[in-house]
């Protein structure tokens, strides 16, 4: 009994494996592998965390945990687009060594889950792309376009994140408060 | 017995070998009672006989030649004294070895064994004449005591065709005679049939033996081994009647004196993590109650206000029971200072009692299992800086031997622990002298007592002539501050030159919740712990300049600095109309806090942050409002540390900010 539940799940895991979420930031188009997805949240405006850099826009509750959000229109450099109704926060889980860490990030729209399977994914250009070559996992090919899939270990990389934050947060502590 | 069970025995074990551990420093100190050789002799018969079911035959073997003692002496043959009591705690030790080698993984220690062999020829050399009765003695099973002649309990039911195999019940028991004095003997009869079926050459007979005997129950088994077939055979250890009623005796004593005793014995083992999910879940519900108490009062249905209200109580009631359930007595962690005490001051050749009080108080298991290592470098400065030795304690005409003493008490919602020492005392001037040395202070600024004791608090300050190896290396008081602030405690420092010092740590019951007060800034919400909150009051319209460089006001008198929660967050939302000042005490300080709005007292279930934000300064936490939202927890000593450093930046004075 226990065994055919567990191979069903195998099955499934396999099935999903190819299953991306896609979303538009500005006017790109990414993609999230969507193991990784908890679930998507209509945008609320997070609350604030004082002396952060401004990828951090704050915590929101998530049925009781503090879950911190991550814009990614700045985390990726850029000037933050303004919140739509179409905005949303997507709730991903990261894994670093064998902690799992729940993380919001802001996307402009979501699209739709879309199965793109391995063949139709090429290598990251090594050079060339709109954000840091080592975000992108691959390109995958999705009606003749190319949508960047993100790896969202590296994306959402909470050690890169804290020291950023730590940065942010010792800066704030030299300037002088006028 | 399956090897999960192994966890629970090593828990067990070392339960037992605290405990064994606490009744023998009593025997060493001369204070010999009938309760503590029990509950040593009780520990260690537990220990062998849990041992013995997981087969671990190294920790029988060895602890059964201390059981054996240990009977002699509860039975009065042999004499508890300091010199017994201390061969047995280097027993207790080696016990708890063996113990953690078998945690580890590694039961069969060569060097563990050599030692312990060594430790059991003192034990018996001391003991006397019981070594070589005991040594081959090595029990089989878990209940069998075994101190030179044993009475045996032997119900042997011969099965019928015991005489037609050719064999005599007879000279079984004619041989049990050779092994021991046969004390009682009592014929089973109620197999016999009546006479019309009576079988001649069947055996009906069946016997209750009573033996005196030195052998081991092996032996007395040996005894049945041709019948072993034909019989149905028990052999148990009897204890003689008159020690079985000194026992009961013994143990309805104990259940008087000690009701938490038997309260133990009601209490069972849950997973730590069970209880953590629990209390999160009661967090939430909480939130959520909150949350419905205020949708209910939006609604304005007096009844549909009235059951939240009820309900609100209920979950209110039910937060207390779920947060007493990881409450823990901190007597256990008291306790093992003892031993601490008792090693250290024989190193160090002095005489030190340990008193201990409060024993009983409770407070939260992660704040006791934080607690310990700063409380050890607290204990352990007493001793060795505290403590004069006995030359100086007798010139100045002081009992010799010192005093140290633990305490622990509930203070309005917090818990207050004290380590006090009847030593030297601190020496003011030597602080003073020290801290302006270090640069610390400025010359010739004068302090209040407490101030100049809150100096040894401070990173890499020891005034200690000697540097012994256990302490006095400078490192030590700042870390045991900065250990009892993350836990939102805090340090204080009582000391009379010649008289001795105290310490008193105070923590908060929990750290799962806080007694807060809910401010606003813009949009955004934070809560300050209560327990720092003294009071609240308006910002005058002339400190309202936002140009203005004057950031005190005057309090009734005194000078109050303050800091603007909206400028030191760099929050984007603009000053609004009315701003109030909270005013919070914390680590001796005055300080005020400029905020919008004044939101009252709440319970704040702490919610910790993300990893992400480990390294930010001033917020200590987030919690849930009844609205859904999150507001942040200020840690107001981190916040202390931010104003100071914006403010020497400013060059100005840092003493400003004591008031």
């Amino acid at each position: 009994m226990n065994k055919t539940a567990e191979t069903i799940e195998d099955a499934e895991r396999r099935h999903d494996q190819n299953q991306y979420l896609t979303f538009v930031l500005g006017r790109e188009t990414f993609a999230l592998g969507i193991l990784s997805i908890k679930e998507i949240l209509e945008y609320s405006p997070p609350t604030e965390i004082p002396m952060m850099p401004a990828f951090i826009r704050g915590v929101v509750n998530l049925r009781g945990a503090a879950v911190p959000v991550v814009d990614l229109c700045a985390r990726f450099g850029r000037p933050s687009a303004a919140v739509t109704k179409k905005t949303c926060i997507v709730i991903v889980e990261t894994r670093v060594e064998d902690e799992s860490h729940v993380i919001g990030v802001v996307v402009d729209a979501v699209n739709e889950v879309l199965e793109i399977p391995g063949s139709e994914i090429e290598p990251a250009p090594s050079f060339g792309a709109s954000i840091r070559a080592d975000f992108i996992e691959g390109m995958g090919k999705v009606r003749g376009k190319f949508v960047m899939i993100l790896d969202v270990d590296r994306v959402l990389c909470v050690e890169e994140m804290e020291m950023l934050t730590q940065a942010a947060a010792s800066a704030d502590v030299v300037q002088p408060a006028a | 017995m399956t090897d999960s069970a192994l966890p629970t025995f090593i828990a067990e074990s070392r339960e037992l070998l605290r405990e064994m551990e606490a009744a023998l420093l009593e025997c060493e100190q001369g204070e010999t009672g009938a309760e503590a050789v029990n509950s040593i002799f009780r520990a260690a018969h537990t220990i062998k006989g849990s041992s013995g079911l997981f087969g671990l035959d190294g920790i029988v073997a060895f602890t059964h030649v201390v059981e054996s003692v240990l009977d002699r002496v509860r039975a009065n043959t042999l004499q508890m004294d300091r010199t017994l009591a201390a061969i047995l705690l280097e027993c207790r030790d080696h016990i708890e070895h063996l113990v953690n080698a078998v945690a580890d993984g590694k039961s069969d220690d060569i060097q563990l064994a050599t030692k312990g062999e060594g430790l059991l020829q003192r034990l018996t050399a001391r003991a006397g004449g019981v070594g070589s009765a005991m040594t081959h003695t090595i029990a089989t099973t878990p209940v069998a005591p075994a101190a030179g002649r044993e009475h045996w309990q032997i119900n042997v039911q011969f099965h019928t065709e015991v005489l037609r195999n050719g064999m005599d019940p007879l000279s079984f028991i004619r041989y049990l005679g050779t092994l021991g004095d046969i004390v009682a003997l009592k014929s089973l009869t109620e197999r016999l049939p009546a006479v019309e079926e009576f079988d001649a050459e069947a055996c009906y007979l069946g016997f209750e033996i009573e033996l005196a005997s030195s052998e081991s129950q092996e032996r007395i088994e040996a005894a049945f081994e041709f019948v072993r077939e034909d019989c149905t055979l028990q052999v148990r250890p009897q204890a003689p009647a008159a020690q079985e009623v000194a026992a009961e005796k013994r143990e309805v004593d104990a259940k008087e004196s000690k009701a938490s005793k038997s309260s133990d014995s009601r209490s069972l083992r849950v997973d730590g993590d069970k209880l953590d999910k629990l209390i999160d879940l009661i967090g939430e519900l909480v939130t959520a109650g909150a949350t419905t108490t205020i949708t209910a009062r939006k609604a304005g249905l007096s009844e549909l206000n009235e059951s939240t209200l009820r309900l609100a109580r209920l979950v209110e009631e039910v937060r207390d029971q779920a947060l007493k359930l990881r409450m823990v007595q901190i007597g256990p962690t008291f306790s093992r200072f003892q031993r601490i005490v008792r090693d250290v001051a024989r190193e160090i050749g002095k005489e030190i009692r340990l008193e201990i009080g409060g024993a009983e108080t409770e407070l939260d298991k992660t704040l006791i299992e934080s607690i310990t290592d700063p409380l050890t470098h607290l204990v352990r400065n007493a001793i060795d800086h505290g403590i004069e030795t006995a030359e100086v304690r007798r010139a100045r005409g002081k009992n010799v031997e010192g005093v140290v003493r633990l305490d622990a008490y509930h203070d309005s919602g917090s818990v207050v622990i004290e380590v006090a020492d009847d030593g030297g005392g601190l020496k003011r001037e030597r602080i003073v002298a020290k801290a302006i040395e270090r640069g610390l202070i400025a010359d010739g600024s004068s302090l209040t007592d407490s101030e100049a004791f809150a100096l040894i608090f401070e990173p890499g300050f020891s005034t200690a002539e000697q540097v012994t190896n256990l302490s006095g290396r400078g490192v030590g008081m700042d870390v045991v501050k900065r250990n009892v602030n993350a836990l939102r405690g805090t340090v204080e420092l009582d000391s009379k030159e010649g008289e001795g010092t105290t310490v008193r740590i105070r923590l908060p019951l929990t750290l799962a919740i806080i007694d807060g007060f809910l401010v606003g800034v813009g949009n955004s919400s934070f809560v300050i712990p209560l327990e720092l909150v003294e009071e609240c009051v308006e910002l005058g319209d002339e400190h309202r300049s936002p140009d203005g460089d004057q950031r005190y006001i005057n309090l009734r008198g005194a000078v109050l600095p303050f800091v603007r929660l909206r400028e030191m967050f760099s929050l984007r939302s603009s000053a609004s109309r009315r701003e109030s000042i909270v005013v919070i005490r914390c680590a001796g300080q005055r300080i005020g806090i400029v905020v919008d709005d004044l939101l009252g007292e709440m319970q704040a279930v702490i919610k910790p942050l993300s990893r992400l934000f480990s390294r930010i300064r001033g917020i200590g936490g987030s919690t849930i409002l009844g609205t859904g939202q999150l507001a942040l927890i200020l840690d107001v000593t981190s916040l202390l540390d931010l104003c100071l450093n914006t403010r020497q930046a400013h060059t100005a004075p840092r003493r400003a900010l004591m008031d």
